[in-house]
């Protein structure tokens, strides 16, 4: 299938905080409550469509785990989207924030679009970290910020999407050079840039879905 | 220390393969991705590298790296052949191709394990997963039928027969046992085998790894009790 766009993510976080979940929950829309430990990095691919075009979502679901992260690092380079996941029934999992956040700055484009991730937020009697903690930690870096679960879907979809929404504002402000590979975003297949979108390039009637659906 | 993953851009000569069978077609993996290795700085000195449209061509998870969606991948040299997985027991599953990679071309053997498939909806090809192989281990699990079994460091284990034409099967599984046997014994002086051999060598190594990995599985699951390693449903292996 043709595509305007292609733009690579990649999943980073804490071990266990649903990475692979929300993974599968958006290219398949279901949900696996026990999952395999993610070694390496594992793909996942789907097409969206913002403002009209097609946008294939290339996926990097890395490895949590602190004995793969030197490992993961290399796996950064290159990506246009981050989702930086922490589990809202771990504290543990957002005190590190800050390190993946480090990890992710260092090894990646500085225009590249993180998106911070609660998940897990059906899990609300368990709840560890308050979803004003969240936010508070994404005005602060300048991250969007959502909560998701991926067991309900709830907000995975826009996670996903409004990820892409912003990488797609930014490549209509000129921020991102799409014939620079390293910025993570590639034409699409006969695709030339005069009919991608580009500076100037009309910034209204991004749809697909709202920015936020509440269910969260 | 970052691996040297993404750093390896191929130059203007690659080597490349398909299914299982070096262009050249007389070189085996040992020697082809020593021929990586030798390249060098410059990228020639003293390799038998040939150019990319030979005429057998790349293989089919080459050609889809080839193809431009994974920019850091693209220059891989990829041993691969198309596989099927299948149960312990021999019953068919799905279509895999995989592969192995060396990241650099200071590498003397590869590093990386790739996996694709064909996509659900239209059959397109799909890369599954990359993984680095120091934590995966590759077994003959039934030479007769030409099945190999991958391992991971996390337990996961999955079994994969070989899928090519009859005439040339044979030869390109045991390309894949010399790649294992290379991969089993570098550096530890191991003299050259024979598949006879194998069978019972890999009994007794895939016993002893399988208690290797049966540390390295309780070291995980000590740092990570929460988690309960199962099929990766993402690729559904």
């Amino acid at each position: 299938m043709t595509y305007s766009y292609l733009f690579k993510y990649i999943i980073i976080g804490d071990t266990g905080v649903g990475k692979s979940c929300l993974l599968l929950q958006f290219t398949d829309k279901r949900f696996q409550p026990v999952h395999d430990l993610t070694i390496g990095v594992e793909f996942g691919a789907r097409m969206v469509n913002i403002d009209g075009k097609q946008i294939k979502l290339q996926i990097w679901d890395t490895a949590g785990q602190e004995s793969f992260r030197s490992i993961t690092r290399s796996y950064y380079r290159g990506a246009a989207g981050a989702l930086l996941v922490y589990d809202i029934t771990r504290r543990e999992t957002f005190n590190h924030l800050t390190s993946w956040l480090e990890d992710a700055r260092q090894h990646s484009s500085s225009n590249m679009v993180i998106m911070l991730i609660g998940n897990k937020s059906d899990l609300e009697s368990r709840r560890d970290v308050k979803r004003e903690e969240g936010e508070a930690f994404a005005r602060e870096h300048g991250l969007i910020f959502m909560e998701t679960s991926a067991k309900t879907a709830c907000n995975v979809e826009e996670a996903f999407i409004n990820t892409a929404k912003e990488i797609y504002r930014k490549i209509q402000q000129g921020l991102f050079d799409v014939h620079n590979e390293a910025n993570g975003i590639k034409i699409g297949p006969q695709q030339s840039i005069s009919t991608s979108a580009g500076p100037g390039a009309c910034q209204r009637n991004i749809r697909d879905t709202g920015s936020d659906s509440g269910c969260c | 220390m970052v691996p040297a993953l993404f750093f390896f851009r191929g130059i203007s000569l690659r080597v490349h393969q398909r299914a299982g069978r070096w262009d050249d077609g007389r070189q085996e993996p040992k020697s082809a991705f020593r021929a990586v290795g030798e390249m060098g700085s410059s990228g020639l000195a003293g390799c038998s590298v040939v150019p990319a449209c030979a005429p057998e061509g790349p293989g089919w998870l080459q050609r889809h790296l080839l193809s431009g969606e994974f920019d850091q991948l693209r220059n891989f040299t990829i041993f691969e052949s198309n596989f099927v997985q299948v149960t312990r027991f021999g019953e068919v599953a799905n279509k895999v191709t995989m592969g192995v990679a060396a990241s650099s071309p200071a590498l003397e053997l590869p590093d990386l394990l790739l996996l694709a498939g064909p996509t659900k909806e239209d059959g397109c090809p799909q890369l599954l997963g990359l993984f680095p192989l120091q934590f995966v281990q590759l077994f003959i699990h039934d030479e007769s039928r030409q099945q190999l079994k991958v391992k991971f460091c996390t337990g996961r284990a999955f079994y994969l027969q070989l899928r090519a034409p009859a005439e040339t099967r044979a030869l390109e599984f045991s390309k894949w046992v010399r790649l294992l046997y290379r991969l089993r014994f570098h550096g530890q002086g191991a003299v050259p085998f024979t598949q006879e051999e194998w069978g019972d060598e890999d009994w007794d190594e895939e016993t002893d790894l399988e208690d290797q990995e049966r540390d390295w599985r309780d070291q995980l699951q000590a740092r990570e009790a929460r988690l309960d390693p199962q099929t990766s449903e993402l690729w559904g292996l």
